[in-house]
């Protein structure tokens, strides 16, 4: 009896032993880099983060920083031989005086200067179709787009509603989207999106799916726009989750305090913020898409930084095994 | 009768008149302090001076009293293209997506089409003075090109071709581009960071 118990249990252990192998088989270990696109200067901190409005003569930290720089933040992900992309910046100069920016380039040659090539790109995950979102995809002509169906559902419900001149799809007001429900769709960036899908290079994804072993995309619908959508990364320091706009704000993600609040619906960006922590096991782990303190000692995860071209900012978070460092 | 003539009738109609007076010299004295407290806390530091979303961008050159009301007016124009712009990427975008047939994107484009149409005939009949028409040069380029597009992508109804909704998508994009550049010339606030 004892023996069969042990040979039993021998067995037992063996199975899980082999599973155990087969699962790191099919896990991989991805390498991550950050890019900062472009920093939109001087914006008032109330403006991205409510709970941080600047009170005149506040010596409390939270109250007492009128203006933040925004980053504008591309995830650039190797996983294998396969390189992603979580969000793609912008190109249109024109939005330069709009939005006084500053250090922006072309993300194709941001890209260039950790050795990649825009043809290398083979996936693109648009965490939200927003102008500054997903705004360089002529620059990455063989990436397919991964986009949740119910962004763009989001927009045409927008476009379609009879009459009313809060419910629309375009900003028509000179100054900004004014919280309409689908705003920041500029036509040249539907332009953009629409020529993706028309030349078979767009996965209309409907809720979760896994582009590559271990690499997830999570609906965070309405914690930003209609289809939003989180992106998990197994990497050396843990599972990372890039948020885009439903993580705009890492310090927000970490006080539990809403952000970048456009077409967010509070509660489901809390939802995305919790699942980060599921995910993670907290919020360091969190990337998030315009965090003011990026490429610094504060938010630990970007902190290995340096500055490339036109001033803008890259961070080493992540290698693979074997992957050499390309911090310059 | 005059009203003096009954002042002066019975001296206790004057007291009482007297006393009228008093009370509303206070009630105006009163009007008065009150009028000056309000001031003087508007003058007050605020506890709030947060920066304002006009405080960051580039600001636009000063324009002519002639160019501002053009640029007013194109604006009310150019609300009405960007939305028809993008509906009609959004008409080519749904039918890939498999939401109804060739016959569905002609049906949603001919209506846009008219809107392009009117749009050129709305800016061709824009006063302006002679430093906008580079601008509106510009702009009827893109008009012309969206209403190109929308006569190309109401045709694959006709055969089903792609083709049609490939050139489309190519006219549209460059008239997109043009009403960028429009906009950054004229309403540099039109964009806002995401």
């Amino acid at each position: 009896m004892r023996q069969r118990v042990r040979k039993a249990l021998v067995s037992a252990a063996l199975a899980a032993t082999a599973a155990l192998g087969a699962g790191a088989a099919q896990a991989q270990n991805c390498s991550v880099w950050l890019v900062e696109n472009s920093r939109f200067m001087g914006v008032p901190f109330g403006m991205f983060h409510p709970d941080r409005s600047f009170i005149q003569g506040s010596t409390d930290p939270k109250n007492n920083v009128n203006t933040v720089d925004l980053p504008v933040n591309v995830g650039v992900i190797k996983c294998g031989q396969e390189l992603i992309l979580y969000d793609n910046g912008w190109n249109q100069t024109d939005y330069h005086k709009a939005t006084g920016t500053a250090h922006w380039s072309p993300l194709s040659q941001q890209i260039a200067q950790l050795g990649f090539k825009a043809s290398d790109v083979s996936k693109i995950v648009l965490g939200h179709g927003h102008w500054d979102h997903a705004g360089s995809l002529d620059e990455f002509p063989n990436a397919m787009i991964y986009i949740q169906g119910e962004e763009l559902r989001g927009i045409e419900w927008a476009l379609n509603y009879p009459g009313h001149e809060r419910i629309r799809a375009t900003n028509v007001d000179k100054g900004g989207c004014n919280r309409t429900p689908a705003c920041g769709y500029p036509p040249k960036t539907v332009d953009t999106i629409y020529s993706k899908v028309l030349r078979g290079k767009a996965v209309i994804v409907n809720g979760e799916m896994e582009i590559s072993p271990g690499v997830k995309i999570h609906p965070a619908f309405r914690a930003h726009t209609a289809g939003s959508q989180l992106l998990e990364v197994p990497t050396s320091v843990g599972k990372l989750v890039f948020g885009s706009d439903a993580y705009s704000s890492w310090e927000a993600i970490r006080d539990w305090e809403v952000a970048n609040v456009q077409q967010t619906d509070s509660v489901q960006q809390f939802l995305a913020y919790e699942k980060c922590y599921k995910i993670t096991g907290g919020y360091q782990n969190c990337v998030a898409a315009h965090e003011p303190l990026s490429y610094s000692a504060k938010y630990p995860l970007t902190q290995n930084a340096w500055v490339g071209m036109n001033g803008a900012r890259l961070a080493e978070i992540a290698l693979a095994p074997g992957e050499p460092s390309r911090k310059k | 009768m005059s009203t003096f003539e009954v002042a002066r009738g019975s001296p206790r109609a004057g007291g009482a008149r007297t006393l009228g007076l008093w009370v509303v010299l206070a009630a105006l004295a009163a009007f008065v302090a009150f009028a000056a407290w309000r001031e003087m806390r508007k003058a007050a530091p605020p506890l709030y001076a947060p920066a304002t979303a006009q405080d960051f961008g580039e600001r636009r050159p000063a324009q002519s009293a002639a160019e501002e009301r053009f640029s007013q007016a194109l604006w009310t124009i150019h609300a009405d293209v960007r939305t028809a712009a993008v509906r009609m990427s959004f008409a080519g975008l749904t039918y890939k997506m498999g939401d109804g047939d060739r016959t569905s994107v002609a049906s949603k484009v001919a209506p846009l089409m008219e809107v392009f149409r009117q749009a050129e005939a709305a800016l061709l009949a824009l006063d302006g003075p002679v430093s906008m028409q580079p601008t509106r040069s510009r702009y009827m380029a893109a008009l012309a090109l969206y209403r190109q597009a929308s006569q190309e992508m109401i045709k694959v109804a006709q055969d089903g071709s792609d083709a049609h909704l490939l050139r489309a998508q190519e006219m549209s994009e460059q008239g997109s581009d043009i009403l960028l550049e429009v906009g950054e010339q004229l309403w540099p606030g039109e964009i806002r960071p995401n």
